[in-house]
């Protein structure tokens, strides 16, 4: 009881908190919402997992092909299927696109039903044509193969639905509001409430599945002892199958329901939510369904609060205002995984295979002192016409552009290929380097050239490019400070939230950068020793060979630095750490030690790399940073293989924009499109058949060679040319022809000769793994339980 | 006291069950102890116990004179305590050469920038590294990968990787598991030449063969608990052991199911 | 030898093409309960795991119910009729006493709610306990209920491994008989690992003893009995004495 009246100002102190907290409540109850979606989509995530003990990482991909789908049915009745006309010819295909209604918007169910039939069909492809195959491959590459899946999408989409970014409709209530919610004095949309309660039921009915149904109960009961349900007579493969569909049509659901409350669709932004939603789902375990809806909606109103009402707050940092919003994902995920990180559902597979073997660097001195100078001649120009005509500009930018991506594959190899560390952050951390770099060469700030450069010290390249790498390094190593508690695959959840926030709170952020609309920063013209070493050439074109020439350098002193470290004591305990880590630490190797070691220098290693490639373009901008970017340039690194240097190379040379896509570019102008789409493909794929990936395409080239080059001999050359003779006359001949000539507008007939000896040869080096692969199987078990013992 | 390892009411226990309780164990310097028990007796636990990869709930561990207490599995190792896995465990990318160097070489913080420079270095342990191949007849599988080893070889290597750091206790979690008996009887003669080297022996197995013909003095594990101790011939006779082994005659109640749910729990198989 | 419901001919099976158990001659016929003895690391959960199609057999031939299960899937094995009970029991430790049974049920509604009652009628201890999870029994209630699991789904092939692992004897001794009715009322054949070899002799027709992946001896219980001092010599090596 209160002891008389309180005092005045008290009063008016409690009415003033007490309008606040009203207003803290109602912009709370907004984000319902938003929580509402990521709860559908979490429960996706968990379905997922439930049924294939894989985190889903393109759940957020389908959900936003399915949107899309769902948009364009509604508006103009365009049904399109998840893939591309593949075909060589443009009059016989693969259907895609079909125009159902002449341009007119459908009914309404029929577009439900239509885009959720999609849904059921990307569920069982996804099922059938990946995580099938890859049920027993090691956990990185399921990882994989759920960004392999992301990748896909995200390029089916940009080239279905381009760069659109329309507005959705609401699908629940549209246009209704609650006018003064609850007496809380602010108006609420009834779609935010009805996207809530929509979640809250179908996790009623999700939950009663999984605790009646006999599919229901088998697939908690296979998650939590596999050997256990297949000894009860269930196949695995028909409940994983069950759980994709679910997966998916709740993937679908969110897709569809999502309205207004996710804003405008954009292909990356939309597939960027699968951050909140996994942050839900690892709240509730990977497994709990009511604790995960209960985690997103929670996500969704601590979002809306931050960024209404705590933003204007006075004590709040202006510059953290833009990204407020995303970082409440990010955090909710490290903390999770920070405290209960181990006590997640693993799930124990009756088989695994292992990470292909990283194989020892040979003769690495050799190699270096033979390709610096041949890619040097290659980039100034053989004298002639035959190869080069009308070649130059694109020549040397993609060149170059490969010789960049390779030094960015090489931090992928040191990380995910010699420690088992799947991070996903590396793209952040190039960026990083460009962005610090960016300000530290500046030097005044606007002018009347360009009105939006950034003023800073300008410190010269070298120096400013060091403190670039440096922050790189810093920010790397804090990403790391989780991965020493966080087992593989967890890892990548919290290295792809971290890329993806990164990206909305720093790269993004004006406030931050100090990039006003979307513009880049300049980089002058770098000098070494008084000679022009920059891209830019004399005709305004970055093509400068002295440039590619400084690339080449660098990249084979990091080649050079990266097998020394695999030959040496570091390289020893890398791998035995991502062998065994129990082991490792038996051996008196320090684990977490050697883990931020290698985060370390693969930070360093994407530093350089993104130095290099902001020297390249001459500028940087929040665009080349984006976590889409990184994962394709993942996706090109594993195709190559994640395991070797010459993997790195090889990612390099297929990469977007590399040698081969240029050359492929030449022949079809489209390419540049296709270029997700075929490294989500590549990587998938690889996963599947090969996760050594074909860096093997370099052996029968150089086996033969005891002293490479300086000294082979006509007796060398003869056997590996009577070994590929075929091959390369076959490759050839195709390329003479041109490749696809049903499809090409303009193309380089000597180029086109190479690059059909280029995939001749890759495609045998694929067919020969998949002869070894069947080999290999008609041999029992050869990589089943360890424990020998009876 | 001349005990290089010495538990004292040693007690693990995974959520209330107890997978080992009040074990109290000594291994003497320069000498083979065994330790012995049906599956699901405990003997794992116990190993991972000594060796830091499980937690402790009561009870000590010496090693040397010093308390084991809050030292990491790696440091452990690097001050003699090594052991072996049941599973093996071998780092499968490396050659054998290398997973005994791995074992072998002490490192720095700075090592990597050795190693950019020049990775081949000399690096002073190989002697030592050359002795454990030799001993165990590997030699010439030195530059092998694991992988393409026979699982007698590979048991070998596992051995051979731990001898590599030249401990002054190895512990050998069930070496002859999967050997044929040649292979086995042989594993035991490979014993007796370690021993020469000053290096003492801590072995848990189930092949009772081996472990009765080479160990000095063997404790029998069961539920958790010591039943028995002595040299091999005493636990031979014991009929404790033989009712642990064999279930002949039944005996008092015990803690049910304590070690079967431990054994779930720490994966030992 | 067409009646025999299981006959496992000159198997060779283990890991990685390694074989752990080598050139094994095992028959089981309706009815019989056979012991699989021998010390640890001999080789019997690998034959067992073999027998379910776990593992892949190196070589030979296994025959369930008068057909070869080679190459087919375990999951399909098991719905022929075998049932394996596992020596981690491999119980779903998140679901109720009640769900782990149910997922050992086949057939219609009616034969389900009989052959849940049968199961349940051999291990009544399980009876109040069936809202309980799975993981919060004690060892005897987790092994009676793997046990019940595997009998709901009126097997005729019955596979047991280990029973006894990390059980009291006295615990043993009251779940041994059950192994010994089952056999009698159901007509199913019953294949038991045990390392508990006087216990195990005692409900079993017949026995096994493998030894370093090699059968040592055969015969009836009764003969195996009688060779006590030579089983002991293959269980604690060494000399017979």
């Amino acid at each position: 009881m209160l002891l008389g009246a309180p005092p005045p100002f008290l009063i008016s102190k409690i009415r003033e908190l007490r309008g606040e907290m009203k207003e803290a409540i109602a912009y709370s109850i907004m984000g319902l919402g938003s929580g509402g979606f990521y709860a559908l989509m979490a429960m996706g995530i968990v379905v997922a997992y439930k049924g294939s003990g894989v985190i889903n990482f393109s759940h957020g991909a389908i959900a936003m092909y399915v949107a899309f789908q769902f948009y364009n049915l509604r508006t103009e009745g365009v049904f399109r299927l998840p893939w591309f006309d593949i075909l060589p010819t443009s009059w016989l295909n693969l259907p895609v696109r079909f125009n159902l209604t002449d341009g007119q918007p459908m009914n309404f169910w029929l577009c439900v039903l239509l885009a959720l039939l999609t849904s059921v069909l990307i569920g069982a492809l996804i099922h059938y044509l990946v995580f099938k195959p890859l049920r027993n491959a090691a956990p990185l590459g399921k990882v994989i193969g759920a960004i392999g899946v992301m990748t896909y999408f995200l390029g089916v989409a940009s080239l279905q639905f381009g760069s659109t970014i329309p507005n959705p409709e609401a699908v629940l209530f549209k246009d209704v509001l609650f006018k003064n919610f609850l007496g809380l004095g602010l108006p609420v949309s009834v779609e935010a409430l009805a996207l809530a309660a929509s979640a809250i039921i179908v996790g009623a009915v999700l939950w009663a599945i999984f605790r009646y149904t006999r599919t229901g109960l088998a697939t908690r009961a296979a998650a939590g002892n596999e050997k256990g349900a297949v000894l009860l007579g269930y196949s695995p493969d028909k409940l994983a199958l069950f759980n994709w569909v679910l997966a998916a049509l709740l993937a679908g659901l969110a897709g569809i329901l999502a309205g207004t409350v996710t804003g405008s669709l954009s292909v990356g932004k939309f597939t960027a939510l699968i951050v909140p939603a996994l942050g839900a789902a690892l709240i509730g375990s990977m497994s709990s369904i009511p604790l995960a809806i209960a985690g997103a909606l929670l996500i969704g109103a601590l979002q809306t609060f931050t960024s209404t009402w705590m933003v204007g707050e006075s004590w709040f940092p202006s510059w953290l205002q833009s990204g407020a919003r995303d970082a409440i994902p990010l955090i909710i995920i490290v903390a999770v995984l920070f405290l209960k990180g181990k006590s997640l559902p693993i799930r124990g597979n009756i088989e695994e295979k292992r990470l292909p073997l990283a194989p020892y660097p040979k003769r690495v001195g050799k190699y270096v002192a033979i390709f610096v100078p041949l890619g040097f001649l290659f980039a100034a120009g053989l004298p002639g016409d035959f190869l080069w005509a009308g070649l130059t500009g694109n020549w040397g930018f993609s060149f170059t552009a490969s010789l960049v991506a390779a030094m960015f594959g090489l931090s992928f190899i040191i990380l995910a290929g010699y420690v088992g560390q799947i991070s996903l952050v590396q793209i952040s951390l190039a960026g990083t380097a460009a962005f610090v770099t960016a300000r530290f060469v500046a030097n005044e700030g606007p002018s009347a050239e360009n009105p939006f450069a950034v003023g800073g010290p300008h410190w010269p390249w070298p120096l400013a490019s060091l403190m670039g790498i440096i922050a790189a390094v810093v920010v790397g190593l804090i990403v790391a400070i989780p991965a020493l508690r966080i087992r593989g695959v967890q890892l990548a959840v919290v290295t792809i939230a971290a890329s993806i926030s990164m990206w909305t709170l720093f790269f993004d952020n004006p406030s931050a950068t100090k990039l006003q609309g979307g513009s880049a920063y300049e980089f002058g013209t770098p000098f070494f020793f008084g000679i022009d070493i920059g891209s830019t050439s004399s005709s305004g074109l970055t093509d400068n060979p002295k440039y590619t020439l400084f690339c080449l350098v660098v990249l084979a002193g990091l080649c050079v630095v990266v097998a020394n470290l695999r030959r040496g004591s570091t390289g020893r305990r890398f791998l035995a750490v991502r062998a065994n880590e129990r082991a490792a630490a038996s051996a008196g190797v320090n684990v977490p030690g050697t883990k931020f070691l290698a985060f370390g220098i693969a930070s360093a290693v994407a530093g350089v790399a993104g130095v290099m490639t902001a020297y390249q373009t001459g500028s940087t901008a929040a665009t080349n940073w984006e976590y889409g970017i990184g994962l394709s340039a993942l996706a090109f690194c594993y195709l190559g293989g994640i395991t070797s240097i010459n993997g790195a190379i090889l990612g390099g040379m297929i990469a977007g924009g590399g040698i081969v896509n240029t050359f492929g570019s030449f022949h079809s102008p489209g390419l540049y499109s296709y270029t997700a789409i075929l490294g989500g493909l590549g990587m998938i794929a690889t996963a599947i058949i090969h996760p050594a990936g074909q860096a093997s395409i370099f052996q029968p080239l150089m086996r033969h060679f005891g002293s490479w080059l300086l000294i082979a001999r006509g007796k060398e050359w003869g056997v590996v040319l009577k070994r590929l003779w075929p091959f390369l006359l076959g490759g050839g001949a195709w390329g003479a022809i041109g490749i696809n000539p049903w499809r090409t507008d303009s193309w380089n007939r000597g180029w086109a000769i190479v690059l059909g000896i280029f995939l001749v040869l890759f495609v045998r080096n694929i067919v020969n793994q998949v002869r070894a692969a069947k080999a290999a199987k008609a041999l029992p078990d050869t990589n089943s339980l360890q424990e020998v013992t009876a | 006291m001349s005990a290089l390892l010495e538990t004292n009411e040693l007690t693990v226990s995974y959520g209330g069950l107890h997978a080992n309780s009040n074990v109290n164990i000594k291994a003497e310097k320069g000498k083979l102890t065994g330790l012995i028990g049906p599956n699901g007796a405990g003997k794992t636990t116990f190993i991972d116990a000594i060796t830091g990869f499980t937690n402790v709930s009561s009870g000590r561990a010496e090693f040397d004179g010093n308390d084991l207490a809050g030292v990491l599995p790696s440091d452990r190792a690097k001050n003699g305590l090594v052991r072996t896995f049941q599973s093996l465990e071998l780092f499968e990318d490396l050659t054998v050469w290398d997973n005994l160097i791995v074992m072998a070489e002490q490192t720095k913080w700075w090592s990597f920038l050795a190693d950019i420079v020049k990775p081949n270095r000399v690096l002073g342990i190989e002697e030592q590294a050359e002795w454990a191949l030799n001993l165990l007849g590997l030699g010439e599988h030195r530059d092998k990968l694991t992988l393409d080893l026979s699982h007698g070889q590979r048991k070998l290597v596992s051995v051979a990787r731990a001898l590599a750091a030249k401990p002054s206790m190895l512990l050998l979690d069930e070496p002859a598991a999967g050997l044929d008996t040649v292979e086995s009887q042989q594993l035991g003669k490979h014993l007796r030449e370690i021993l020469k080297q000053d290096i003492s022996i801590f072995l848990i197995d189930h092949d009772m063969g081996l472990v009765l013909s080479v160990c000095d003095y063997i404790y029998v594990l069961d539920f958790g608990k010591i039943i028995a101790e002595g040299t091999p011939e005493e636990v031979r006779n014991n009929p404790e052991v033989k009712r642990a082994y064999l279930g002949e005659t039944a005996g008092e109640m015990q803690a049910e199911g304590g070690a079967a749910a431990a054994r779930t729990l720490s994966g030992e198989g | 030898m067409s009646e025999a419901l299981l006959n496992i001919v000159n198997l060779n099976a283990g890991y990685g093409g390694i074989p752990v158990v080598r050139e094994l001659n095992i028959h089981v016929n309706p009815g019989e309960v056979v012991a699989l003895l021998g010390p640890n690391g001999a080789g019997k959960t690998t034959t067992l795991l073999t027998i379910s199609g776990i593992l892949r057999p190196i070589a030979g031939d296994i025959q369930l119910l008068g057909s070869t299960t080679i190459g087919e899937r375990p999951e399909k094995i098991a719905r022929r009729g075998l049932a394996h009970v596992a020596e981690d029991r491999s119980l779903f430790f998140d679901l109720t006493v009640q769900e782990n049974l149910r997922l050992g049920l086949t057939g219609n509604r009616e034969t389900r709610s009989k052959s849940q009652e049968n199961a349940l009628d051999m291990f009544p201890a399980l009876r109040p306990l069936l809202d309980r999870r799975a993981g919060l029994l004690s060892g005897g209630e987790q092994q009676m209920l793997a046990m019940a699991r595997g009998l709901a789904s009126e097997p005729k092939m019955l596979l047991v491994d280990e029973m006894s692992l990390g059980l009291a004897p006295i615990i043993v001794e009251r779940m041994l008989p059950i192994v010994r009715r089952i056999a009698d009322d159901t007509g199913a054949g019953v294949l038991m690992v045990e390392q508990h070899v006087g216990l195990a002799l005692s409900v079993a027709d017949r026995g096994y003893v493998l030894a370093h992946g090699e059968l040592t001896m055969e015969g009836s219980a009764q003969q195996l009995r009688d060779n006590q001092s030579l089983l002991e010599a293959s269980y604690l090596g060494g000399e017979a004495h």
